[in-house]
């Protein structure tokens, strides 16, 4: 997601809700999340603009909750039960989603694919859409 | 109104005056008229009285007037320095109060001495001076435009000259950001002031500016005041007292508009120069000394609890097993074709199921699939993911020895390979946390289908054994494994000893030293017998550190597990795999718990395998990627 300052960031957004799977202790969220504010943008290989700081799924286990869910790698989460995720640290993303007395995480993600989508739905009415 | 009054009180007292003073005048008159008739005189006096009556009414009329003129001299003095019309201005009974003019010119000539002085370059300096002096006038003019009580032609006149204003003010401000982004001295904070003032809010300067502002002002002030009118003012009726005091909502954030008119004119006119220094200094720290450090891009799994996050990678123990497997199952594939392997698993899985028809295959998947039994079991006693992967496979070398044992060497060698790939999966399957309790009825149901397989004879009789292995006392003598290994290395010719041996190896709980223990012994049974060179399983690093350490028979428990740990570090960082697929085997397995449909499970292999080759493609030009890539191991 490019992003221009000043200017309002429009993004196609799914919800997710992740039912974590408990095995004894943990609780299983069944992805893995990349980046942050903390970590460097650019080597971020799911991101479109090599300065977004955002967290990304970085891997799905196959079958797991996320899975379940409809996660998939790559998304950009956007939210977990309605905190901001655009803007944290790495490990801030994680204590969110790994919160113990949460059995269910709610995500808003956004995709490449999904924009797309949408955009095409919109057909070329609205040509600077992702502005 | 006081004034206008004691006017008509002179005029009629005068007339009271006039009226005494008739005789001298009409003596004078009478003088003057002497010469004509005497009745005449009668009314000739009266109109020689009234006409000098008339004079001496001009006259001091006209000495009023100049001293009211004097009067609003003063008052407009004593406004231009209190910034408010006194009461006592005279006012006729028609004419409105004047206009006061403030000095604004005072503060343009500060603004234009202080502004060169401080700027090094000349060019920036007068673009920045011609900037203050542009700003006063802007300010000046939207000022005016604010006033009320304003014709309507006047009103729009102003305004008018008010866009002019700011049209060059923009103007000048651009030239003025580009010269000092030209200069270096590119600091977002100056281009914000200047599109504060692009809003009209040209009072933003900061308050140590407007104090130094003031004192030259105050020590200015009193020579330029004489000089009030400027040109630029000049036109410019000034707003009656009362609006001058009530200034507009921008002015409002002058310190004090109606007490110190003065300064209030002067503070206003941002001297870029100041604001620039101060700006320019206080934001480059600021650029240079970015917020937070990035540190290098990384996942982590979210299956772990939150305080692990850091740790994770040295403490995480299920992946070092994971991770040395997974890079056998890539060599396995590049070796031996993807496709072929497939094949094997589904006939191996379908046959050992009902009926098997290769043997070899067979074995190995039965093996394979038996091995997660004691593997399941043991789980409860111990740390799931750290015997885990090795024990597997220890137990598959043991199953496939006695199949065949002449060619044992051979083929326990391809099955290395081969079944690097099916033993892959479960074994990452039984590390996954998820799937430990539901997995161990499976396989435990499993097994005696298995054994009930042709396979091999010894098979059953291996498996007794594991449970007795299965006690935990076993655990504490790796020694003794390793003595049996020895063994098999030497007399593994013979069928019998070494599946015995085997067998009774596979199910130990330490099996993991035995592992390596056979690893590390793989290259003698090579010495006598003959075998393909690539066909052998890939050594994963832990092998070569390990091999020497664990050669000596009898190393307590705690060494050994310190090597272990030292070995998963290692382990970790060097190869970080496919996860996912392994993982995506175990929940396949968990699905399908009764194997009932192995090619559907088959299937579900080279969904894997596939998506696994498709994520690969896309991680693997990041190299980076990979660094992280075992944290995925615990979701």
């Amino acid at each position: 997601m490019s992003v221009n300052p000043g200017q309002p960031v429009v993004a196609v957004v799914q919800r997710i809700e992740i039912k974590k799977l408990r095995q004894g202790e943990n609780l299983i969220l069944g992805f893995s999340i990349g980046g942050g504010m903390d970590q460097d943008p650019g080597q971020n290989p799911f991101s479109e603009d090599k300065t977004d700081k955002g967290i990304y799924v970085t891997r799905i286990s196959p079958g797991g909750p996320a899975d379940v869910a409809g996660l998939m790698m790559g998304d950009k989460i956007m939210q977990v039960n309605g905190w901001d995720m655009t803007m944290v640290t790495h490990d801030q993303a994680r204590k969110r989603l790994t919160k113990k007395k949460e059995d269910v995480v709610r995500l808003l993600v956004t995709r490449k694919s999904l924009e797309e989508a949408v955009k095409q739905s919109m057909g070329k009415k609205y040509p600077c859409y992702k502005q | 109104m006081s004034t206008p009054l004691s006017t008509e009180s002179t005029g009629s007292r005068l007339g009271h005056m006039e009226g005494n003073g008739e005789i001298s005048d009409t003596d004078s008159g009478i003088i003057l008229h002497s010469g004509s008739d005497s009745p005449t005189t009668h009314t000739k006096d009266v109109t020689t009285h009234t006409r000098a009556m008339k004079l001496k009414h001009q006259e001091l009329q006209d000495r009023l007037e100049i001293c009211i003129l004097e009067l609003k001299k003063l008052c407009i003095r004593e406004a231009e320095l209190t910034g408010r019309l006194s009461g006592d201005f005279p006012l006729l009974p028609g004419e409105k109060p004047p206009q006061i003019r403030r000095r604004v010119g005072a503060a343009f000539k500060l603004d234009e001495q202080s502004i060169p002085q401080g700027a090094e370059d000349s060019e920036l300096s007068l673009v920045d001076a011609e900037l203050a002096l542009q700003m006063k006038i802007y300010e000046a003019a939207r000022k005016l435009c604010d006033e009320d009580r304003l014709s309507k032609a006047v009103r729009k006149s102003r305004l008018q000259q008010c866009k002019r204003e700011e049209m060059k003010l923009k103007q000048l401000q651009e030239v003025a950001f580009q010269l000092r982004l030209e200069h270096g001295r590119s600091s977002p904070l100056p281009a914000f002031n200047i599109t504060q003032h692009d809003q009209g809010t040209s009072d933003d300067s900061s308050l140590s500016d407007s104090v130094v502002q003031d004192e030259e002002v105050t020590s200015q002030s009193s020579q330029p005041s004489s000089g009030l009118p400027y040109p630029s003012e000049s036109d410019a009726p000034q707003p009656p007292p009362g609006s001058v005091s009530s200034p507009s909502s921008r002015d409002g954030s002058y310190s004090s508009p109606s007490a110190a008119p003065q300064t209030l004119q002067l503070t206003p006119c941002q001297s870029p120069h100041p604001s620039l220094d101060s700006l320019s200094l206080t934001s480059s720290p600021l650029y240079d000394l970015p917020p937070i450090q990035h540190s290098p891009w990384t996942e982590s799994s979210l299956d772990q609890p939150y305080q692990k996050t850091k740790k994770s990678r040295s403490s995480s123990k299920t992946s070092p097993a994971k991770s040395e497997v997974l890079p056998s199952l890539e060599e396995c594939l590049g070796k031996s074709g993807l496709p072929l392997q497939l094949s094997h698993l589904k006939l191996s899985r379908a046959q050992s199921n009902s009926t098997p028809s290769t043997p070899e295959m067979r074995v190995h998947r039965q093996l394979s699939l038996r091995i997660s039994n004691p593997e399941s079991s043991f789980g409860h006693e111990k740390e799931r993911g750290r015997i885990r992967g090795p024990r597997r496979r220890l137990t598959e070398y043991a199953i496939t020895l006695p199949e065949t044992p002449p060619c044992s060497v051979n083929y326990r060698n391809h099955t290395n390979s081969e079944d690097s790939n099916s033993e892959h999966s479960f074994s990452s399957y039984n590390s996954s946390p998820c799937h430990e309790s539901p997995c161990d009825l499976p396989k435990h149901y499993q097994s005696p289908m298995l054994h009930s397989g042709p396979v091999s004879p010894y098979g059953p009789a291996a498996f007794p054994r594991t449970d007795f292995y299965l006690n935990p006392k076993h655990q504490s003598s790796p020694s003794i494994h390793k003595h049996y290994y020895n063994e098999e290395v030497v007399y593994s010719p013979d069928a019998d000893l070494t599946q015995s041996y085997y067998a009774q190896q596979s199910p130990c709980p330490s099996n993991r030293y035995d592992y390596w223990y056979q690893e590390a012994a793989l290259p003698h049974h090579r010495g006598p017998r003959p075998l393909p060179a690539d066909i052998r399983l890939p050594p994963s690093p832990a092998q070569w550190d390990h091999h020497p350490h664990y050669q000596p028979a009898g190393l307590p428990r705690q060494v050994v597990n310190e090597q272990l740990k030292s070995w998963h570090r290692r382990s970790q960082l060097k190869a970080p795999r496919s996860r996912s697929l392994d993982r995506q085997g175990a929940v396949r397995f968990k699905n399908t718990p009764n194997r009932e449909s192995p090619s559907f499970q088959s299937q579900k292999y080279e969904q894997i395998i596939q998506r696994r080759a498709h994520q690969r493609a896309v991680e693997d030009p990041q190299g980076h990627w990979d660094d992280g890539s075992h944290l995925m191991s615990q979701v």
